[in-house]
């Protein structure tokens, strides 16, 4: 009987601001492939934790539309004529979710925490120097500022800091941890608070009334405008692509990633609508160049030339996607007409290739797997079908996720079907592939003269010069064959028609600005 | 009878270490590590030693079992490697869920199941014989994510009479939580009844050819008499014992079911596990399932006397 | 010569047919089971395509013909794997009882616990992921099982007069286990027997629905089944025909395992 009245009670509360808001009122439901590791940014973490600590916290700085790096918690940065000295002037008014005021010593409380290795932050290594690049002092001079030196000038400092496998290195209140310093729950200054989190089944967001948002009109990535519309939203886990499907019909599923094949379907439906973008993740087939049979160039171009890819590319997306070959994806501003410059498709050329390389039918073996957020197995069975034609012995091996990992991780395949993660900057996604295979056999280029590129445009800032390098680096890339990127992944998001303002964005679900009608 | 399952129990013991020691060499002969898996593409050796060494992956395999089985003794399972959560809590939380779908299906389908296998040997060769052994090979031979998608499509898109995405629990909502289970228990039942009926059937079969039934007709009883007192409670002895491992096998492989329904029970934690090669939670897993395992086939032994009491229970 | 009843004759019938048909398509396809046909994708059944295309554009027909053979052999070999070491155990674990039954029987417990989707795993990456690795990882899988139901129909079986009067006659334990335990054995282990055919046809595909495929492109009913879901809105048919090979070829066996175990059961002889 009390439970009644209470909820008649809080109905009665909900209707008083719902007046207000109208807006508000509803709630929005969307999808996870899985639940999120933990909620603690940039620790314990995979792309689901990533997607959904970032409606919860911020950054000082984070990702724009294109991928550019631009002032989220920081009013402006400033950078030092010597290069070495990033200055972080603070949005005022911007307040935690328990009220408290974002200051400064939050900042430098965050970033103290961070550079401990007890917290076991994912990016320690890429700012302690054990990747060349460390922060030699970070200082608090007033409430307002926020100040970091380098070791040395680093054009992709910023890039790091607003990385979303970083957690966007946000700020969180120190109230976050407990007492013996362990992680609670996050205090952040994002446009929702953590609500209730059921493990395995859903997790939910609550709106947050004092959220303060950075300038702009419109959503800009993890910038501009970040309202939160709806009083509440809620990700639920659903594993299940056809659950998935069969849930956004019947209408208890507002918005979810869907794969390829159900686009087209789901767009016919007279509730639904279907939106997609491209992101920065590269799909395509890696190769051993150490390989006895594949360390011959030749052979590997021959198997570059045998690949039909506008056909290939059509039929794993079902004609959504496009043919990249470049490792610079298409939507980023470094990819310009040298990158599409890519492999030609000439079976004639591959049997000449495959005769110049001395090739006497040994078989090339194609490790895949069936995980359905990656196109590995499909590209796998095109792509050994069209080198079959020109007389490639090729074979394909399905294994477990985990499995090719592995097997990735120790350079042991001769050609893997495989997806890399996306990279907003072009230097860290040529890094992501390049390296000498003698300390790291995950690497698949190791040309010295590519590698000495990459460490260049690391440093290099200026965007002309930059563009070079990559022009450099994408043609060297395209006669050496290391990999063969077919095209970037596509962001394919159903969505309610009685939900407004949805946009996939890299692979991130955004919640902000996304409004629900009655 | 007491002393026979305190000496089952016992003798279940070496049952469960060898589960224990085999599952945990297994795992880890398998390739792939949480490590690996944790940075994905991005695993740069000296990230990757450290993450090992601090999940304590670095130590040698016995020192492993040694830390992890001195732990067991006291009763701790460990930590969950990607969610961090207590591993028994979270085995516990997650079994009562795939056990109320599990019991309830079994239960059903033995219902159903038994009876009809009994009168389909009873006509054996008849056209209700056929009709019922082809339904039953048809039931057994549609995967569960078929069926269990299609009961989607059907109760939950096209009638609407189910939800199609969700759970809650019970005891928090026992309206709303019967509905969410409704889909999910109607397709195993639907196929237990499979692999049931045929059972009965064929162990009635057997029942119908002694001496005794000949007897009983000679004797003059009615054929109904005949069938429930003598062929149904003697061919319910081997029908008895696959119930028991119908129960043992599914709370392992319920895994499927629960994925295509969004149920977050044992067996999804096991398989995602398994994927996550999360090693603590694997472990516990399936020395959780071995014990159940045990337990309820303990429990079908104790009573088989009841339906077969020429075996004695030693 | 009993008369063969109807029931038999149409399961000689199924089975009969899947033979043939797994021979001819060892040899010889309509179309080539693994040339992808853009043009012609989850073609609808048709005067060209008797049975449609799948999302590669593969002729369906051809690949059932195909995978006819892959899959018989693989269940084949799984179930006489289980059958035989499964039997093994089980009469001489529930015949001699004692200490002997109590560790044999803590080991084939422990094996069935394991759920088969882990030994899978395990298995595969030991023997590589191929039809032996498959029939390997699922006949360890079955093995406990038919042990157990084995060995509950011989703890059930010893207590009766026959096999008293066995020994009393003096046979030894071995004579009596061969004579008279193993015959009366056949009807429970034919009904397992041909469940375990279905559940092992079954398996790979939930194998690889699961995630875990067995080599494809070389077609098995199994992995057609699982992959066949994702199409059930726009390509019904995808699913519907593996299915329905795997129903009537279970149809079949059943029918023609009842007729086999009349044929054996030594009550039944020379009547």
């Amino acid at each position: 009987m009390n439970r009644i009245l209470a909820s008649a009670f809080a109905l009665a509360l909900s209707a008083g601001t719902f007046q207000v808001h109208a807006v508000q009122a509803q709630t929005l439901t969307a999808v996870l492939n899985a639940d999120m590791r933990s909620s603690n940014p940039g620790v314990n973490r995979d792309d689901n934790t990533d997607t959904v600590v970032l409606h919860i916290v911020e950054g000082l700085v984070g990702y724009d539309e294109g991928g550019s790096v631009g002032p989220l918690l920081a009013e402006k940065v400033d950078l030092s004529q010597d290069g070495k000295t990033y200055t972080f002037t603070l949005r005022k008014g911007v307040k935690f979710h328990n009220g408290a005021e974002l200051t400064s010593a939050d900042v430098l409380w965050s970033w103290t925490r961070y550079m401990d290795p007890k917290t076991d932050w994912r990016c320690l290594g890429d700012l302690d120097g054990r990747n060349g690049l460390k922060v030699v002092s970070a200082t608090a001079p007033d409430a307002n500022t926020f100040v970091m030196e380098l070791n040395a000038p680093n054009a992709l400092f910023l890039d790091t800091l607003a990385r979303t496998d970083c957690g966007g290195t946000a700020i969180i209140h120190k109230d976050s941890v407990k007492a013996d310093g362990s992680w609670d729950k996050p205090i952040g200054t994002g446009p929702f608070k953590l609500g209730e989190w059921k493990r395995g089944q859903s997790i939910q967001l609550l709106a947050y009334e004092g959220y303060v948002s950075p300038k702009g009109a419109t959503r800009d990535g993890m910038l501009g405008s970040k309202r939160p519309l709806v009083k509440e939203a809620r990700f639920m886990v659903i594993p299940d692509a056809a659950t998935v499907k069969a849930g956004l019909m019947a209408g208890s599923l507002d918005i979810a990633s869907v794969p390829e094949i159900d686009a087209a379907e789901l767009k016919a439906h007279p509730k639904l609508n279907v939106v997609t973008g491209t992101n920065p993740v590269r799909h395509g087939m890696i190769i051993q160049t150490r390989d006895p049979v594949l360390k011959n160039v030749k052979l590997r171009q021959a198997i570059a030339a045998s690949i039909d890819f506008p056909e290939l590319v059509a039929n794993v997306t079902n004609n959504l996607g496009q043919p990249n070959n470049s490792p610079i994806y298409m939507t980023s501003k470094y990819f310009g007409e040298a990158e599409k410059q890519g492999f030609k498709y000439d079976p004639a050329l591959a049997k000449k290739l495959l005769q110049e390389a001395g090739y006497k039918g040994e078989k090339i073996t194609i490790l895949a797997n069936k995980r359905s957020t990656a196109p590995s197995f499909n590209t796998a069975v095109i792509a050994q079908q069209m080198m079959q034609a020109v007389g490639i012995n090729a074979d394909i091996e399905v294994l477990e996720w985990a499995t090719q990992l592995d097997r990735y991780n120790k350079g042991n395949y001769q050609m893997e079907a495989f997806s890399y993660s996306g990279r907003f900057d072009p230097a860290l996604g040529f890094e992501q592939i390049s390296g000498p295979k003698d300390k790291q056999p995950r690497k698949v280029w190791e040309d010295p003269e590519a590698l000495a590129l990459i460490d260049k445009s690391m440093v290099v800032a200026d965007v002309t010069e930059r563009q070079k390098i990559f022009d450099d680096l994408h043609k060297r890339f395209i006669e050496q064959v290391p990999t063969i990127f077919t095209h970037n992944d596509v962001d394919i998001v159903a969505h309610s028609k009685r939900v407004s303002g949805v946009k996939p964005w890299m692979s991130k679900l955004r919640l902000w600005e996304v409004g629900v009608a009655n | 009878m007491l002393r026979f399952a305190l000496t089952r129990i016992l003798m279940a013991l070496p049952t469960l270490l060898i589960v224990a020691v085999s599952v945990f060499v297994l795992i880890r002969l398998i390739p792939g590590d949480p490590a690996q898996l944790m940075l994905g593409d991005l695993a740069d050796p000296a990230s990757l030693a450290d993450l090992r060494g601090r999940l304590g992956l670095d130590k040698s395999l016995p020192v492993q079992f040694g830390i992890w089985f001195g732990n067991l003794l006291h009763g701790d399972l460990g930590q969950s490697i990607s969610s961090q959560q207590a591993v028994l809590p979270l085995i516990l939380q997650r079994f009562w869920i795939s056990a109320q779908i599990v019991l309830v299906a079994v239960l059903l389908a033995v219902l159903v199941a038994v009876p009809a296998g009994v009168i389909a040997a009873w006509r054996q060769n008849s056209s209700l014989d056929l009709g019922l052994v082809g339904l039953a090979t048809l039931l057994l031979s549609i995967p569960t994510f078929w069926l269990g998608l299609l009961l989607l499509l059907f109760f939950g898109l096209k009638l609407e009479w189910l939800p199609v995405v969700g759970y809650v629990s019970i005891s928090e909502d026992a309206t709303r939580g019967i509905l969410y289970l409704v889909m999910p228990i109607m397709t195993l039942f639907l196929h237990e009844i499979g692999v049931l009926l045929r059972m009965a059937r064929a162990s009635t079969l057997e029942v119908l050819r002694l001496d005794y039934i000949t007897h009983a007709r000679a004797k003059g009883l009615s054929e109904g008499a005949v069938l429930w007192r003598h062929a149904f409670k003697n061919a319910f002895g081997p029908t008895w014992t696959l119930i028991g491992l119908v129960l043992g096998n599914l709370l392992g492989g319920i895994a499927v079911v629960e994925t295509v329904f969004t149920i977050p029970g044992l067996g999804r934690l096991l398989v995602d596990s398994i994927f996550a090669r999360d090693y603590p939670v694997i472990q516990g897993c399936l020395l959780f399932v071995a014990f159940t395992y045990v337990v309820v086939n303990l429990v079908i032994d104790l009573c088989y006397p009841i339906f077969d009491p020429r075996v004695t229970a030693q | 010569m009993k008369r063969l009843a109807p029931n038999a004759l149409l399961g000689g019938f199924l089975i009969g047919t899947l033979i043939v048909v797994a021979l001819i398509g060892a040899v010889w396809t309509p179309y080539d089971p693994l040339q992808l046909s853009f043009r012609a994708k989850l073609a609808a059944p048709s005067a060209a395509h008797w049975l449609g295309t799948d999302e590669f554009g593969r002729d369906v027909g051809s690949r059932l013909m195909a995978g006819a053979a892959t899959s018989a052999w693989i269940s084949l070999l799984t179930v006489t794997l289980a059958v035989v070491f499964g039997t093994a155990i089980g009469v001489v674990s529930g015949y001699v009882r004692g200490w002997f039954d109590r560790i044999v029987m803590a080991f084939n417990d422990a094996l069935l616990a394991f759920p088969g989707i882990l030994l899978a795993l395990g298995l595969l990456a030991v023997l590589g992921a191929n039809k032996y690795g498959i029939i390997a990882a699922l006949g360890i899988a079955y093995t406990p099982s038919v042990a157990r139901i084995v060995r509950g129909a011989v703890l059930s079986l010893r207590e009766r007069e026959f096999i008293a009067a066995s020994r009393v006659m003096g046979n030894s334990e071995l004579f009596t286990m061969a004579r008279h335990i193993l015959p009366n054995c056949i009807a429970p282990l034919t009904v397992l027997a041909t469940s375990m055919f279905g559940y092992v046809l079954l398996a790979e595909s939930a194998l690889s629905f699961l995630g875990l495929g067995v080599p494809p492109p070389a077609p098995t009913w199994g992995n057609m089944l699982a992959g066949s879901r994702p199409y059930i809105g726009q390509a019904v048919w995808l699913g519907i025909f593996p299915g329905l090979c795997i129903s009537l070829t279970l149809l079949g066996i059943n029918l023609l395992g009842d007729a086999v175990r009349d044929r054996l059961d030594p009550r039944m002889r020379g009547m």
